[in-house]
């Protein structure tokens, strides 16, 4: 089936790599008719999946409160999945997602307040990111939307995140977008997994928002592909998850430097907790040291020769995130490919803040002197299912503590560590010959500074959002 | 003392309006479970979870209610006879409190004693899966420590430059060294009790079974031969068999070919209910109720599948669950799930739709049940998705107002690991055994 890319917000299809500058802007309006009529005038704007933008790609995401501020009708509003219904931050998905003690909602910079809406503004260099904040800024002021906040972002050298890993090599790929029909790999997945109004991996339509035909009276929106009586608010759109997630880089590699006894077992030590070498190379390939042929590789797998997780522990990062061909709990390569294939998010982040060192080599961060630099990523990620893809993915492999078989181990990049007496979550467990080898008293090394949930709508979705009676 | 885990069921019929009452006293037992647990533990050396809580009336086939009841869940391990006794010993005001209030409890009660045949009159047959089989309550603790001790111990070796000393039997050798000379480790020198013991018992129900098959099909051809009584018996024992579940089989196609009536899902509200009390760090609850589907054959095919369901737990895996049981109740009519699984139901939920296989298996049971997506020949969906399963679950997921679990902190895939460890201690083996060994520590 073929994608409807006019209809497709582009973000859903490229990062936009080569729109340097990006800015990303939380909103509040103020008067739903005047917010209405600032989304009848961006509508014309918002970049669709259809083109390349060259200098400028604008993008509309909103929350549940947004939309509810908006008027839309209550069945309209209660057709949304329940998590996005709920919120991020609301109390009962703390435990869920990790956010508790220094995580707790109540610590975030944004996001435990409402927030209406969420404008991703890509420019192709400073200068015309200062003209399209310009012409925004005028349009907003004039419908009583307030600005919340401003999330600059920056991208990193050699496509490094902060802690000076590369970062961004495992994408999955929507098949529908690939050139000559592909054969089915563990990287290409259906676009229902991540575009809503098209098959999943289950061979269903996920869930998706509608509209009662009858409220739909110009006719904006297609029909519901299960259901004569409704009309497909969710089309082309899909749900945004969005999480800043603070790095304490001089934390981390203050930790790495404690536990080692020089830089470059400190390195190995990080390496082993991300399952990839700062170059990208993964330790499954090459677990003894880097290989800059292999910074992009893909293409590899746990259950044929690191079960144990000798080579790429168990616990760690990008084993967690996605552990691909070797589940613990699974019997099978199969039954875990399969597994490990249900819960796979599109993720478009980017990094903000300075770079501690501009070249992020770990040798020179590990001189470097701590700053208060404000510095992380912003975590986003598109999924037709928030809680199969997202939520479980968060709970399930990141955060739990047992997961593979450990004992107190939390993801050890991006977990929540602690020490709760009885249980903890703070230890970093890596296989080895003749017994394991553990780290304690992990500290935080990212923190979430805030977050919340988003619908990202078709462009047919937003004009009906924005004329709704 | 067997080390085999079993699973109690305990149930009554209510009148509807003393729901709410026994949902009070069973909450006020769950919030005292906090400050005495330790007693819990002590006095239930058997128990390993304790599920407890009642049901609303459900309606069956459309018109007919099934009625309110109190169901009390647990998981032990070793006789019946002495799990019921530490029961009464140690609940039975709870247990008189709660069960009191169904006019199924005796009038005349006088003490334990009847408290006893009380809870053996209304206890009812399940079909019993453990995930950590041949683990007493008290190997649980006692080989988390072994292993932990282990580890601390032999954390000397990893920083030991003597390659002589690091042969996989000389590690193993000091490691056995160290734990037969201390004292509070010895313990582990000795054989698992009765393990080979439990084994054979719970194998044997499958071995008879399939020692009657196979005689049967012997029989079938020993017919042409010899002319006997015993041999033309038997000879038709394989056949019925088959035939009756090629029978029982096509009647369920015809019953599938029923419409499907969805059940009412869930509102947010209730769901948030349910899933308020999953606040346990690694192990929690999930029970599951549904009345079935209409037509006798459904209750026939369950039936059947879980005896036969039965036969095969020792073989049975299913990821990430302690425990788990099925039961009918009312009559047949009424399907009743409970598990003790690691981490969250959504999670756990998850583990079995999103596998093929799983979920084949999942619709032996589950599509019987009401709410649950309608099926082809017991496990091919049909117009349902896979989705559904969850909604299904979630539409007839009930609140536990009352649960114990004795392990608190160990997943199933730690208490495995345990195991595995503690067995290999003192066992002979190759080198490359004794290093995938080393990895369990």
């Amino acid at each position: 089936m073929e994608l409807e890319k006019e209809d497709i917000q582009g973000l859903m299809v490229r990062g936009h790599g080569n729109l340097k500058s990006a800015r990303f802007l939380l909103y509040n309006c103020t008067d739903p008719i005047a917010s209405c009529n600032f989304l009848k005038e961006i509508t014309p704007l918002i970049t669709h999946a259809d083109e390349k933008p060259e200098e400028e790609a604008i993008h509309i995401a909103f929350t549940y409160d947004g939309l509810a501020f908006l008027n839309l009708a209550a069945p309209v509003l209660n057709s949304f999945c329940r998590e996005f219904k709920e919120g991020m931050s609301a109390e009962q998905r703390r435990s869920v997602l990790g956010d508790i003690g220094e995580n707790n909602p109540e610590n975030w910079t944004w996001g435990h307040e409402s927030i209406h809406f969420l404008l991703m503004v890509y420019g192709k260099d400073q200068e015309q990111m200062d003209k399209s904040i310009l012409r925004i800024n005028e349009q907003t002021d004039r419908c009583g939307i307030q600005l919340m906040h401003t999330l600059p972002t920056g991208l990193l050298q050699h496509q490094k995140e902060h802690f000076g890993f590369r970062d961004d090599i495992s994408r999955p790929a929507i098949r529908e977008l690939l050139k000559d029909a592909p054969p089915e790999t563990s990287t290409t997945f259906p676009a229902g997994e991540f575009i809503m109004g098209y098959k999943n991996l289950y061979d269903e339509y996920a869930p998706a928002p509608f509209v009662p035909h009858e409220l739909d009276k110009q006719g904006l929106l297609p029909f519901h592909p299960d259901s004569s009586e409704r009309k497909d608010l969710g089309k082309n759109g899909s749900y945004l998850v969005f999480r800043q997630m603070h790095q304490n880089v001089h934390a981390f590699w203050q930790y790495m430097k404690e536990q080692t006894k020089e830089k470059d077992e400190a390195i190995q030590l990080a390496s082993k907790m991300v399952g990839r070498w700062p170059d990208g190379s993964p330790l499954s390939l090459c677990p003894i040291q880097p290989n800059t042929d292999l910074s992009e590789s893909n293409d590899f797998g746990f259950w044929d020769d690191d079960q144990a997780g000798l080579k790429c522990p168990m616990g760690a990062h990008i084993r967690r995130a996605n552990p691909r061909d070797h589940l613990v709990t699974e019997k099978s390569k199969k039954d875990s490919s399969e597994m490990a294939a249900k819960h796979q998010m599109l993720r478009k982040g980017r990094p903000y803040g300075m770079p501690v060192t501009p070249e992020l080599d770990p040798k020179d961060i590990m001189e470097s002197n701590e700053d208060e630099q404000e510095r992380g990523l912003h975590f986003i990620c598109m999924v037709t299912d928030i809680r199969r893809q997202f939520e479980f993915v968060q709970n399930n492999w990141v955060s739990f503590h047992k997961f593979g078989g450990l004992e107190n181990d939390a993801d050890p990049i991006v977990g929540n560590h602690y020490n709760k007496g009885p249980f903890s979550t703070n230890e970093f467990s890596v296989p080895n010959y003749p017994i394991r080898k553990k780290y304690t008293n992990l500290p935080n090394f990212t923190l979430i500074k805030g977050g919340a949930y988003f619908f990202f709508p078709g462009i047919k979705a937003l004009q009906y959002i924005a004329s709704h009676d | 003392m067997s080390t085999i885990h079993r699973g109690l069921t305990v149930t009554v019929t209510i009148n509807e309006e003393k729901v709410r009452q026994v949902n009070a006293l069973l909450f006020q037992f769950r919030n005292e479970l906090k400050t005495n647990r330790d007693q819990f533990v002590k006095s239930l050396p058997s128990t390993f979870f304790i599920s407890w809580l009642t049901l609303p009336s459900q309606v069956y086939s459309g018109n007919e209610q099934l009625p309110a009841r109190v169901i009390l869940m647990t998981s032990y391990v070793g006789s019946k006879k002495q799990h019921l006794n530490e029961l009464v010993d140690f609940l039975s005001p709870q247990l008189k409190q709660v069960f009191g209030e169904s006019h199924e409890f005796p009038k005349n009660y006088a003490g334990n004693a009847d408290m006893l045949n009380f809870l053996r009159r209304k206890s009812v047959p399940n079909t019993f899966y453990s995930g950590f089989k041949f683990l007493s309550t008290s190997d649980v603790a006692k080989e988390k420590e072994l292993k932990l001790a282990v580890w601390e111990h032999a954390q000397q070796l990893n920083a030991s430059k003597d390659t002589s000393q690091l042969t996989p039997s000389n590690i193993k050798r000091q490691i056995e060294d160290f734990v037969a000379n201390d004292p509070s480790l010895n313990w582990a020198v000795e054989e698992i009790p009765f393990a080979r013991k439990n084994r054979i018992q719970m194998l044997l129900p499958l071995v008879l079974l399939g020692l009657v098959m196979a005689t049967s099909i012997i029989c079938i051809v020993l017919c042409f031969f010899i002319d006997t009584l015993f041999v033309k018996i038997m000879a038709w024992v394989f056949p019925l068999f088959v035939i009756i579940m090629g029978g029982l089989l096509l009647l369920l196609r015809q019953n599938e070919k029923n419409p499907h009536i969805p059940s009412d899902e869930l509102s947010d509200e209730e769901i948030r209910e349910i899933v308020a009390l999953e606040t346990h760090p690694v192990i929690n609850e999930m029970t599951v109720i549904a009345p079935l589907k209409k037509g006798w054959i459904r209750r026939a095919f369950l039936f059947v599948s879980l005896k036969l369901v039965n036969f095969l737990t020792y073989f049975t895996y299913i990821p990430t669950v302690h425990t788990a049981r099925w039961l009918q109740l009312d009559k047949g009519k009424r399907l009743v799930f409970i598990a003790n699984f690691d981490n969250l139901s959504e999670a756990y939920a998850h583990d079995f739709v999103d596998s093929d296989k799983r979920t084949k298996n999942m619709a032996v049971i589950f599509s019987h049940a009401f709410g649950f997506p309608a099926t082809r020949w017991l496990i091919h969906k049909q117009y349902n998705h896979r989705t559904k399963y969850i909604k299904g679950i979630r539409a007839n997921q009930k609140i536990t107002q009352f649960w114990y679990s004795q392990n608190q902190y160990e997943s199933v895939e730690n208490l495995k690991r345990n195991r595995v460890f503690r067995e290999g201690l003192f066992k002979e083996m190759d080198d490359e055994a004794i290093k995938k060994w080393l990895l369990t520590i």
